[in-house]
Parts: C-alpha cells; sequence; structure tokens
C-alpha cells in the first residue's frame, strides 16, 4: 500500500497534527466534566428534582460512552473513522428496518447490508466512481430481488424502503466516512460531528428561553421558531469562527462562505431531525429504539448528521475539495 | 390522494436487549438469521461426522411455516437435530420452546440461547396459560415454526414419559400440523447424566404431520392431541 495512504489511514501519531483536533478534543472533554460539576451541583443546591436529575445523569453518562466511541476513531486515524462510520450506519439501518417492519423481506435486507459494504469498500479503497455507482446499483438490485417474490402488492413500498433506507444510512452517511480520505481529516470531522450535535443542543436552549411560535406542531410539537433560529446563528457562528481555523488558507476560508457552511449545518441538521420525527409519526412510534438511555435510539441521535454529511460534503467539496491530493483506488489500484 | 403504506414494527420493538430475550413476541433480523445459520453449519459438520446422523422421512415436512416440530427428549443434542434437519430457508423463523428456568436465568446462557438457537423461553413452574396464549398467537401469525418437546424434561431412564396437555393449547382447532419425530440414540449419546456426548449413532424419524382441526379447544381436547401425538412417536419408535 502506498506509504501516504498507510499514515493516513493508521497513522494515529499524527492524531493532533492540527491545533483545532486537539482544541476540540479538550473542550468536548471539558464540557463534559463542566456539565457534570454543574448537575451534582444542582442536585447538592437542592434546585433539581430527583427525577430531573437521574434524567440529566442519564444522559452525560451517554455522553460519556459516545463522546469517546465518536471522537476516538477519528483520532486513531482513517481507517477506524470509516469502520465507525460503517457501524453507525448499520445499527441506524437496523433501528430503520425493525420500526418500519422492512427486516421481515430479508432477501431485500441484505441487499441494503450488502450496499452499505461495498459502500465502505469503495471509501477505505478512495474510489469516488464507484462510491456514486453503488446507488444506482443498489437500486437495480432491490428492484430486480423484490421482483423474485412475485407478490406485486406493496413492491413499491418494499422498494421504496428499500432505497430509502440504502440512501439514508449507507449513501448520506457514508460522505461522513468519504471525508476520511482527505489528508486533513481530523479537523473537518470533528467540526462537522461537534457542531451538528451542539446545533441540536441550541435549538433546545434557545427553544426553552425564547421559543414560543411552534412551527411544526404535526411532526414534532416541541419545536419553536425561536429554537430554530437562536441555533441558526449560534451553530453558524461557532462553525464560520471554528472553520476559520480549520479551512485557513483554503477556498473556503472567506467570510461568505464559512457562514454558508454554518447555515448548511444548522438547516441541514433542524431538518434532518424533522424527517427522523416525520418517519416516527408516519410509523406511529415515539423512539426508534431502546440503545441510549436518556436519548431513545440511535437514530433519535443521529438524525441530524444524515443531511448534514452529504450537503456539507458538496459545499466543501465545491471550494477546496476532499481528499485531491491523496493516492486514489489504494486497494483496486487501477 | 395515495393510499397509505402501511408499517408494522418488529413487534418486540422498544424493548430493551434482555427484554427482547425473554419475549415470547420476539422476532429476529438479519444478525440473529447470521448466527444462527453458522451454528446451524457448523452443527450439522458435527452431527455428520461424530453421530452419523441419519434422518428418514425428510419428505413429511410441510414446505412452509407453521407447523410444530415434536419428539422424544433425552438429551441437549435434540433440539439442535431438530432444527438442523429442517430446510435452510426456515433459518430464523424456527423456534425451539426452552426451558425458562434452566436456559434464561443466567445472562451468558440465555444470550447463547437466544443468538445462536433463537430459542424462546417457557416457564414450567409458573407456566401461565397466557404464555401458551401468546405462543399460539405467534403460530397463527404463520411464520414460525416450533420445536417443542412435550415430555416436560429429558428422560432420565431412557423411557419416554407421557405428553403434556401443554402442546394441545398451540394447535387445537387450528389448522396447524404438528410432526411428530423419533430420535434415536441420544440417550446413549448424550444422557442428562452426562456432560460430554459420546460418539454414538443418532436417527431421526420424520413422521406424518397430524392435523387437529378439529379438535376442541378446551382440556378434553388438550389431552387428546397430546395422547395422540404421543402415541404417533411411538409408532414411530417401532418402525423397522
Amino acid at each position: 500500500m502506498d506509504p501516504i495512504a498507510r499514515e493516513r489511514l493508521f497513522g494515529f501519531r499524527h492524531a493532533f497534527d492540527s491545533p483545532v483536533t486537539l482544541w476540540i478534543t479538550i473542550a468536548v472533554i471539558a464540557a463534559l466534566l463542566i456539565a457534570s460539576v454543574i448537575i451534582w451541583l444542582l442536585h447538592t443546591g437542592e434546585r433539581t428534582s430527583d427525577k430531573l436529575h437521574d434524567e440529566l445523569v442519564k444522559r452525560v453518562v451517554s455522553w460519556a460512552i459516545m463522546t469517546p466511541l465518536l471522537l476516538g476513531p477519528v483520532l486513531l486515524g482513517a481507517a477506524w473513522t470509516i469502520l465507525a462510520v460503517v457501524i453507525l450506519s448499520v445499527l441506524c439501518y437496523r433501528e430503520f428496518a425493525r420500526a418500519t417492519g422492512f427486516f421481515r423481506y430479508r432477501s431485500l435486507s441484505i441487499v441494503v447490508v450488502l450496499g452499505i459494504i461495498a459502500t465502505t469498500c469503495a471509501i477505505a479503497d478512495h474510489w469516488y466512481g464507484f462510491f456514486v455507482a453503488i446507488p444506482p446499483l443498489t437500486m437495480v438490485l432491490l428492484a430486480i430481488v423484490a421482483v423474485l417474490r412475485d407478490e406485486p402488492r406493496g413492491y413499491t413500498q418494499r422498494v421504496g424502503l428499500g432505497v430509502i433506507a440504502f440512501l439514508l444510512f449507507g449513501h448520506c452517511l457514508g460522505h461522513l466516512g468519504y471525508m476520511a480520505n482527505d489528508a486533513d481529516f481530523r479537523p473537518i470531522v470533528m467540526l462537522i460531528i461537534l457542531t451538528v450535535e451542539l446545533n441540536d443542543v441550541f435549538a433546545y436552549i434557545a427553544g426553552k428561553t425564547f421559543g414560543h411560535r411552534k412551527i411544526t406542531p404535526q411532526t414534532s410539537p416541541n419545536k419553536t421558531l425561536g429554537g430554530a433560529l437562536g441555533a441558526l446563528i449560534l451553530t453558524t457562528t461557532l462553525v464560520s469562527t471554528v472553520g476559520h481555523f480549520v479551512f485557513a488558507g483554503s477556498g473556503v476560508d472567506t467570510p461568505v462562505r464559512l457562514i454558508g457552511l454554518g447555515l448548511i449545518v444548522s438547516v441541514a441538521g433542524q431538518f434532518g431531525d424533522l424527517m427522523v420525527s416525520s418517519i416516527k409519526r408516519d410509523i406511529g412510534i415515539k423512539d426508534m429504539g431502546a440503545s441510549i438511555p436518556g436519548h431513545g435510539g440511535l437514530l433519535d441521535r443521529f438524525d441530524s448528521m444524515l443531511l448534514v454529511a452529504p450537503a456539507v460534503f458538496y459545499y466543501i467539496g465545491f471550494f477546496r475539495g476532499f481528499g485531491l491530493d491523496q493516492p486514489t483506488r489504494i486497494l483496486t489500484g487501477g | 390522494m395515495m393510499e397509505e403504506w402501511r408499517f408494522e414494527p418488529a413487534h418486540d420493538f422498544g424493548l430493551s436487549a434482555e427484554q427482547r430475550r425473554l419475549s415470547l413476541r420476539r422476532e429476529v433480523g438479519l444478525e440473529s438469521a447470521i448466527s444462527c445459520f453458522l451454528w446451524r453449519s457448523i452443527t450439522r459438520v458435527y452431527l455428520a461426522t461424530a453421530h452419523r446422523l441419519k434422518i428418514r422421512g425428510r419428505e413429511n415436512l410441510p414446505t412452509r411455516p407453521p407447523f410444530v416440530l415434536v419428539a422424544n427428549h433425552a438429551s441437549h443434542l435434540d433440539a439442535i437435530i431438530l432444527g438442523g434437519i429442517l430446510p435452510l430457508r426456515f433459518v430464523g423463523a424456527v423456534f425451539p420452546i426452552a426451558a425458562g428456568d434452566t436456559f434464561f436465568t443466567k445472562r451468558a446462557s440465555s444470550i447463547f440461547a437466544t443468538a445462536f438457537m433463537n430459542a424462546l423461553p417457557i416457564w414450567r413452574k409458573s407456566c401461565g396459560a397466557h404464555s401458551l396464549e401468546d405462543l399460539r398467537e405467534r403460530l397463527l401469525k404463520g411464520s414460525s415454526v416450533y420445536i417443542l418437546f412435550p415430555e416436560g424434561t429429558r428422560t432420565r431412564t431412557g423411557a419416554m414419559a407421557s405428553f403434556k396437555p401443554g402442546l394441545g393449547r398451540l394447535v387445537a382447532g387450528t389448522s396447524v400440523p404438528i410432526v411428530p419425530c423419533y430420535l434415536n440414540g441420544t440417550f446413549a449419546a448424550l444422557p442428562a447424566s452426562a456432560t460430554v456426548p459420546r460418539w454414538k449413532r443418532i436417527c431421526v424419524t420424520i413422521g406424518k404431520p397430524l392435523s387437529f382441526s378439529a379438535t376442541t379447544n378446551d382440556r378434553t381436547g388438550w389431552e387428546l392431541i397430546a395422547a395422540a401425538t404421543g402415541n404417533a412417536v411411538r409408532a414411530l419408535a417401532t418402525l423397522p
């Protein structure tokens, strides 16, 4: 294998090559510690009820477990980042399949999982042509395999669910993994994960503080205009400030483009949240699962990432490109 | 307007991993199907080599679920054998009904029983009528195959005990067939007193499916079904 590619995939010594990576890591750990201390102080000062306290503790513990699972692979290297993304894809797909009942069509389910695995191979290989060839090919396979049941009633729904599942969890999330093909992927991926998650937190806090007018009472009754605008302003500020250091010297590093990036993260993030809420309402369930205490299912936590990953990928790709100086097809040659 | 799509979430949706293992409504996805398939492949090789497993009457197996496979019970190999003789396409749809108090009290064994055997627990001491009712309902939904040992426990003497009427509760008055099987050689291979299997030959005889659609769903009916199935298994034992 090309030595440059090997360093990118496995070179954990480069973890903190970019100072931004170090700042974000320190900031996240500090934030978790401060949150724990505040929760503890609120409880000893009897400012929070036992029920609220338990809820807050559950959330912080969940974050304390998720943070190393999210940041660890990015720090270790591109190979681990890609692996973490595919695991996330498969687990999110599993929740979706169990919620919709799609998992009962086992052969179609196999096609979706094969699509996700093929996407991962294309990413690890750094072969963009194959990466974008998989969605149509998966569609072709789904359409064919679904015919084999010889049961036209519900055909469109079965193929449709398969396509939605693959596009959302295999292809869209796959863009997050594809970013690991950039030599400088660590600060970019960390910036996106951090700001997408904080976007949710900002929306929640701003909504609690100045939220009055409900924007989507049918889809998600807790969403308010104040929350949405608050998140938009705070996330855009954060993304463009940190982004200035992440993208220093590249085509993205102009004030207008950085603000554009921030707006995309915030808007796509909030719509991803609303999209999963719509899916849940359509099915008639409250949570997508019970895998993360205090959060619901994995999909309830990572819903915002689904639409952000491809949107940000092509936005940054347009002004700067991803991994342009990196060797391509590192596994298949060619 | 278009007609709405119909979603049917997994019947055990929203349960924690532990609750799922104990749930009689458990539905399995790809991950369990793969682990069950691997286990089935390994045990089939083992049974074929170590026990020279012979299968008679394979043509009597119904081609599609639901049905209930019952047999005499002498060893821990029994459920593995019956699971292994069913066609590959049933993987994930086959549920051995296992004693909850033996296999589901410890975490490790309950994970093993569900991940590799796809077992459903039934609690012998407090086997409420409702859990049998749940199993019956699940069977009527049409996509499950049960493996059941109606003696309730492994034989300690080698002789087959009478079948418990709980079996009848699952199928009385329905079109779901019971397929009687006779396992020969399992008591010699791995009796309840032994922990390590011996290299003994095992032979399975599969009998013709029995239907009890005309039997009443009450205690008389259940006892009748248990007795008739017991006789069918005994008859298989005497075949040349």
